[in-house]
């Protein structure tokens, strides 16, 4: 890996907001880490392969390895913005199917809430898109949102928290 | 079932009528003005010349399991095309409609409070679409050479969604998967893009999901993307004979 390709990585960690990238070939392995004020989204791109698995938005490939993708992301979710403490007396709304998050209706559009929404029970809170299925995941409780858990095009698995209620 | 229909000479789109109505109703209209297609693409739909519905259904299987549904649909769409026309439409997963390797009809299917709503356009009579879709679209009439009843569609297409959604029901996913996979050539076998991903297409997972073998031999589960192919003549492909 040359200078010119490590300066390359350092302004797309600069340009991107993400605080840490580190990306391998072969032998060779560079971590690039910034400190910022409040904790973001951690991507690790590796060789050929998790760059798809990382990368957000309607065009996203929701996709798993059995191998690199899969430990790719794990630490993505690590370091999600906004995680509430454990102990506040929350609702978790869990997604029911193994899928792709989207907050919004359709690209462009207005999320369907957003943290500090008062929401009530039976509205809508984001969709949840498997093979085409859009699934419409619903708030069961009264209450406001205090974190949204998962970033617009993630993948999202079977039981994964997506929204923290803070319940009326 | 007997589904009941509800026939609209206009409407934006039958997947916004469908969303008021009970299960077991089907909404299909001449023509729509903002046809729906998924992640609010628009579904070209000129009067009279295509099926647009909106089929209102009652889960067949458990949710996590509902992801299946797409597929039946699309497979209840290529049985209905045939018995009518005798042409055979390939399924390019999860839910594309293709004769040719052109798009002749869409699959969008929403869980609405508590309701599928299977959103069906096949592209019918059709003898021309807009300068931007002429490359990607095209009818049964353009490809048979002959005209085809809408209504008649309709009466199969029923009759072929009821059949596969009792095989799902009584069955679960597994014979709708297997179907799948010896019905679609997308399934097994075509190298295909997804995303970024390249690679060649190695059958379903129990949920559906489709396995992409990659170059450098890694196995992974595509979920979801908009899956593409590439020509054996495409020279782009970097290793064909690494597979």
């Amino acid at each position: 890996m040359t200078l010119e390709e490590i300066k390359q990585l350092v302004q797309v960690v600069l340009e991107s907001g993400v605080a840490e990238l580190e990306v391998a070939r072969g032998e060779n392995r560079v971590r690039i880490r910034r400190y910022v004020e409040s904790p973001v989204r951690e991507v690790i791109v590796q060789p050929n392969s998790a760059m798809a698995v990382a990368s957000t938005g309607p065009a996203a490939v929701n996709a798993a390895t059995e191998t690199a993708a899969t430990e790719a992301k794990l630490p993505a979710r690590e370091a999600k913005p906004e995680q509430p403490a454990e102990q506040e007396n929350l609702v978790y709304v869990k997604s029911p199917i193994v899928g792709t998050f989207y907050e919004a209706p359709s690209p462009g559009a207005a999320p369907f809430v957003n943290v500090g929404d008062r929401v009530r029970p039976g509205q809508v809170l984001c969709i949840i898109e498997s093979m085409k299925l859009m699934n419409e995941i619903e708030s069961d409780t009264a209450g406001v949102i205090v974190a949204k858990l998962v970033q617009n095009g993630s993948p999202v698995e079977y039981g994964e928290a997506l929204f923290a209620i803070r319940p009326d | 079932m007997n589904f009941r229909i509800v026939r609209l000479e206009t409407t934006p789109s039958t997947m916004i009528e469908a969303r008021n109505c009970e299960p077991g109703t089907v909404v299909v209209a001449r023509e729509q003005t903002a046809g729906m297609g998924r992640m609010g693409r628009q579904w070209h739909s000129p009067r009279d010349t295509g099926l647009y519905c909106s089929l209102v259904l009652e889960p067949p299987c458990s949710l996590d399991k509902l992801p299946v549904v797409t597929l039946a649909l699309g497979l209840a769409c290529q049985q209905a095309i045939q018995q009518l026309t005798g042409l055979v439409c390939d399924l390019r997963w999860p839910n594309d409609l293709l004769i040719a390797g052109k798009k002749c009809g869409g699959i969008l299917v929403e869980l609405h409070e508590g309701r599928l709503i299977a959103g069906i356009g096949i592209n019918v009579n059709q003898t021309e679409f807009p300068a931007e879709l002429t490359q990607i679209a095209t009818s049964l009439r353009l490809v048979s050479g002959r005209e085809h009843s809408v209504d008649e569609l309709l009466g199969l297409l029923l009759k072929a969604v009821e059949e596969h959604l009792n095989l799902l029901r009584q069955q679960g996913p597994e014979p709708i998967l297997r179907l799948f996979t010896q019905c679609s050539s997308y399934a097994r076998g075509r190298r295909v893009q997804v995303g970024q991903l390249r690679g060649i297409t190695d059958g379903l997972d129990p949920c559906g999901f489709l396995w992409l073998r990659t170059t450098d031999g890694r196995r992974i589960l595509i979920r979801s993307g908009d899956v593409r192919p590439i020509e054996v003549e495409d020279k782009v492909w970097p290793d064909s004979t690494a597979i």
